[in-house]
C-alpha cells in the first residue's frame, strides 16, 4: 500500500514510518498540514494517517479541505485524547476511523489494512464463504461442510464481520468499537470469551481451523496456506 | 406553580409585611378621626337640645304653661328638626309627640325614646330619640330630643369613606407587591438559570445585567466578575492539567516504542520478558492517564450538550449481554431484571460505559459460583440501577470511599487496575444529575444509582 503519514512528531513519523516500511509498504511523510493536504491532493495514496493537532493547518481542515476538492482516500485519524468530541468532530469533517494515541502498532496497522480494502459501496455480497464456511445474510444462516450451525445474534455479527474482513487481521479494540459499540476497554475479557464460543461452534471437530489468533494483534479469518 | 412562587418570594413576603403595618396605621388613624368625629358630633348634637330646652323654659317661665304649649305646637307643626313632648305631673301629654314609654319613669336629664309617629306607617321600627327633661315649675315635663341618627351620619360617612379608602389601598397594594415580586422573581431566576447554567459546565455563561444601576444589578455584575475570575483560574487549571498530560505522554509514548523495537528487533540479545514486562507497566501508566483524562473531561461537563433521549435499561440489557459469557467462564451468574423503561437524556457512550464498569468491578472482585443481579427498580421518586453481588463485600468504613480516585479496598489489591474505575461512575452519574451509593448487600456489594438514592 502507499500510506501518507502527516504528522510534525517527526522521532514518532519515522518510527511508524520504518514499521510500515518493514511490512512492504510505500510510506511518504508530511510535517505539516500544508505539505500533507498537497500530498494528499495528488491522489496517490491508498491511505493517509493524518495527526489531528498539526502546526498552521490542522487535521481537521487538511480533511475537510481534501474531501471538498473530491479526494475520497481513507482517512485515519489520531488524537490525544478519546474524547467524543475530538473523535465525533473528526469523523464529521470527512476522516474514516481513529485510533487514540499513544497506540500499538499492531492496532494502526489492522485499521489501515480495513480501511484500505473497505469493500465498495452498492457492491454487497448477500452470500459470504470462505471454504466450506457459507454464510447467508438474507437468510441468516450460517452451514459449514453443508451442515447448519446455530449462532447467537453477536456470534452471528462477529463472525459477518470477521468474513468481510477475510484474510486480514481485527483487533480487539474494532471488535469492541464494531459489534458492541464499546469505545472502552473493559477488563473482562468479552471479546475473547465470545469468539472461543464462535470458534467452538465453527471449528470444533472441523479442519482447517479458520478463526486464528494472532497474537499481539487480535484475530484473523483465514484458510491456512 | 409560578403563582405560588411569586407569592413565596421575598419581595412579595416584604411588600405584604409592608402592607399589613400600612394596613394597621390607616386603621389606627382612621379609628381616631372617626372618634373625635362623633365626639364632636355629639356634643354639638346635645348642646343644640340643651339651648332649645332652655329657650323653651324661658318661654314658659316668662309667659306660662299655655304659651309654651302654644310654642311647642307651632314648632311641630313647622319644619323644626327636632321633637318636642310636654308632659304634665300626672304622665299626660299635653304638647308634642315626645312621651315616656308606659312604665318607664322620665328622669330629669337625657333620656332615649321612641317616637311615636302614627303617621309614619312604614317606620317599621320607631326612630330612638335623645331627649333631655327639664322639670318646669308647674310639676310638668318639657321634652326636647332629636333623632339620634342625625348624630350619627357624619361619622357613618367618614367611616365608610375609610373603608373605600382601606379597600383601594389593599387592592393596589396586593397588585403592586405582585408586580413588584414578578419583576424581582423574573431577575433572580435569570440569574439562578444562569448560576445552574454555569454548574453544568457552560463556562462563558453570565448573569444578564439590567441597563439601569440598582442593588440587583450591581449584585450580578458583582457576580459576573467572580465567573470571570473563575473562568480564568479553571482555564489556568486546566491548560496546567493538560500540559502535564500532554507533556507527560510523549515522553511516554517515545519510551513505549523504543520498548517496543527492542522487544521487535531480533538481532538485540535483551531479557525479553522483562522488556515485555516493561511494556505492560508503560501500558498501565498510559492507561491510568488516558481514565485520569477522561474523567476530567467528563467532569467539565462539555459532553451534556451531546446528550440524546435514551432508555436505560436498553443499555443496561447490552452491557449485560456483552459480559454475560465472559462472566460464565468465570463461573460466575449475571442476571438481568431490566422489564423497568427508564428514560433519561444523557450520553450513550458515557452511560454504557458507567455500567460496564460497575459491572466489571462486580465480576472482578467475587469468586467463582458468585451471582451478580443487575436491574433497573421502580420508585416513587424515580428508577435506580442496582447492581448486586454475593461476593465478599467491602468493610463498612470503606463504602463511602469507594467512588475515590485511586481508592482500592485492601481486599482488592491483589486485583490488577488503578482505582478509578468507579471514579468514572462517578463521574458519569454526576454529569447526568444522578446520584451514587455502594451498600452492603448482605452479603456482597450492592451499587445503586438513580435520581434520588438513600
Amino acid at each position: 500500500m502507499r500510506i501518507l503519514v502527516v504528522e510534525d512528531e517527526i522521532e514518532a513519523a519515522k518510527f511508524l514510518a520504518d514499521k510500515l516500511m518493514a511490512r512492504g509498504h510505500e510510506v511518504e511523510i508530511a510535517a505539516d498540514g500544508e505539505i500533507g493536504l498537497k500530498a494528499l491532493l495528488t491522489g496517490r495514496f491508498d491511505v493517509v494517517v493524518l495527526d489531528r493537532m498539526l502546526p498552521g493547518l490542522d487535521g481537521l481542515g487538511v480533511i475537510r479541505a481534501a474531501r471538498e476538492a473530491g479526494v475520497s482516500t481513507p482517512v485515519l485519524f489520531l488524537t490525544h485524547l478519546s474524547g467524543i468530541d475530538e473523535r465525533v468532530a473528526g469523523l464529521e469533517a470527512g476522516g474514516d476511523d481513529y485510533l487514540v494515541k499513544p497506540f500499538a502498532f499492531e492496532e494502526l496497522s489492522a485499521r489501515l489494512q480495513a480501511l484500505a480494502r473497505r469493500p465498495a459501496l452498492g457492491g454487497e455480497a448477500t452470500v459470504l464463504c470462505l471454504l466450506d464456511l457459507e454464510m447467508d445474510l438474507i437468510r441468516r444462516t450460517v452451514r459449514r461442510g453443508g451442515e447448519l450451525i446455530e449462532l447467537q445474534p453477536r456470534e452471528f455479527q462477529l463472525l459477518e464481520f470477521l468474513l468481510r474482513s477475510e484474510g486480514r487481521v481485527v483487533t480487539r479494540r474494532m471488535l469492541l468499537e464494531k459489534i458492541w459499540d464499546f469505545h472502552f476497554d473493559p477488563r473482562t475479557n468479552i471479546v475473547e470469551t465470545h469468539l472461543s464460543r464462535l470458534r467452538s461452534k465453527v471449528d470444533r471437530g472441523r479442519s482447517p481451523a479458520l478463526i486464528q489468533t494472532i497474537r499481539g494483534a487480535g484475530y484473523a479469518l483465514r484458510a491456512p496456506t | 406553580m409560578p403563582r405560588l412562587r411569586l407569592i413565596r418570594s421575598t419581595s412579595f413576603r416584604l411588600a405584604a409585611i409592608y402592607l399589613v403595618l400600612f394596613t394597621c396605621s390607616v386603621v389606627t388613624l382612621g379609628a381616631f378621626v372617626y372618634l373625635a368625629i362623633r365626639n364632636e358630633t355629639r356634643a354639638a348634637f346635645e348642646a343644640r337640645i340643651v339651648e332649645e330646652d332652655d329657650a323653651l323654659k324661658r318661654e314658659f317661665d316668662l309667659k306660662g304653661r299655655d304659651r309654651l304649649i302654644a310654642v311647642i305646637e307651632a314648632r311641630s307643626l313647622g319644619s323644626a328638626p327636632m321633637s318636642y313632648g310636654l308632659i304634665d305631673a300626672q304622665g299626660r301629654s299635653l304638647a308634642g309627640e315626645l312621651a315616656p314609654e308606659a312604665g318607664k319613669p322620665l328622669v330629669a336629664g337625657w333620656n332615649d325614646l321612641s317616637e311615636a309617629e302614627p303617621d309614619e306607617i312604614q317606620a317599621t321600627q320607631p326612630e330612638l330619640v335623645h331627649a333631655l327633661a327639664l322639670r318646669l315649675g308647674d310639676g310638668a315635663w318639657l321634652l326636647v330630643g332629636d333623632e339620634w341618627r342625625r348624630s350619627r351620619n357624619l361619622p357613618t360617612l367618614v367611616l365608610g369613606a375609610f373603608s373605600w379608602a382601606l379597600a383601594i389601598m389593599l387592592a393596589l397594594g396586593v397588585a403592586g407587591g405582585l408586580w413588584l415580586s414578578a419583576r424581582f422573581v423574573t431577575r433572580i431566576e435569570a440569574m439562578s438559570r444562569a448560576a445552574r447554567d454555569i454548574m453544568a459546565g457552560d463556562w462563558r455563561r453570565r448573569i444578564p445585567e439590567a441597563g439601569f444601576d440598582d442593588d440587583l444589578s450591581s449584585l450580578a455584575s458583582t457576580f459576573n466578575r467572580m465567573f470571570d475570575r473563575l473562568e480564568k483560574l479553571f482555564a489556568v487549571n486546566r491548560d496546567v492539567s493538560a500540559n502535564i498530560a500532554h507533556d507527560l505522554r510523549k515522553p511516554m509514548a517515545h519510551l513505549l516504542r523504543r520498548l517496543e523495537a527492542m522487544r521487535d528487533d531480533a538481532a538485540l540479545s535483551v531479557a525479553r520478558p522483562e522488556v515485555e514486562a516493561a511494556i505492560g507497566d508503560v501500558e498501565g501508566v498510559l492507561e491510568t492517564f488516558e481514565a485520569l483524562l477522561s474523567i476530567g473531561q467528563i467532569e467539565a461537563g462539555a459532553r451534556r450538550a451531546r446528550f440524546t433521549p435514551l432508555d436505560l435499561s436498553d443499555l443496561a440489557r447490552e452491557v449485560v449481554e456483552a459480559f454475560g459469557p465472559a462472566a460464565e467462564e468465570e463461573g460466575k451468574t449475571l442476571v438481568a431484571r431490566l422489564d423497568e423503561v427508564w428514560r433519561l437524556r444523557g450520553d450513550r457512550e458515557l452511560l454504557v460505559q458507567m455500567i460496564a464498569n460497575v459491572v466489571d468491578n462486580a465480576i472482578r472482585h467475587t469468586e467463582r459460583g458468585a451471582r451478580i443481579e443487575v436491574s433497573v427498580e421502580a420508585g416513587p421518586k424515580g428508577p435506580t440501577l442496582v447492581v448486586a453481588d454475593n461476593g465478599p463485600g467491602v468493610a463498612p468504613a470503606d463504602l463511602p470511599r469507594l467512588f475515590d480516585r485511586f481508592f482500592r479496598a485492601d481486599a482488592s489489591r491483589a486485583t490488577p487496575g488503578a482505582g478509578l474505575g468507579l471514579s468514572l461512575v462517578a463521574a458519569v452519574a454526576e454529569l447526568h444529575d444522578l446520584r451514587y451509593i455502594a451498600k452492603d448487600n448482605g452479603p456482597g456489594l450492592q451499587v445503586r444509582i438513580g435520581a434520588f438514592v438513600e
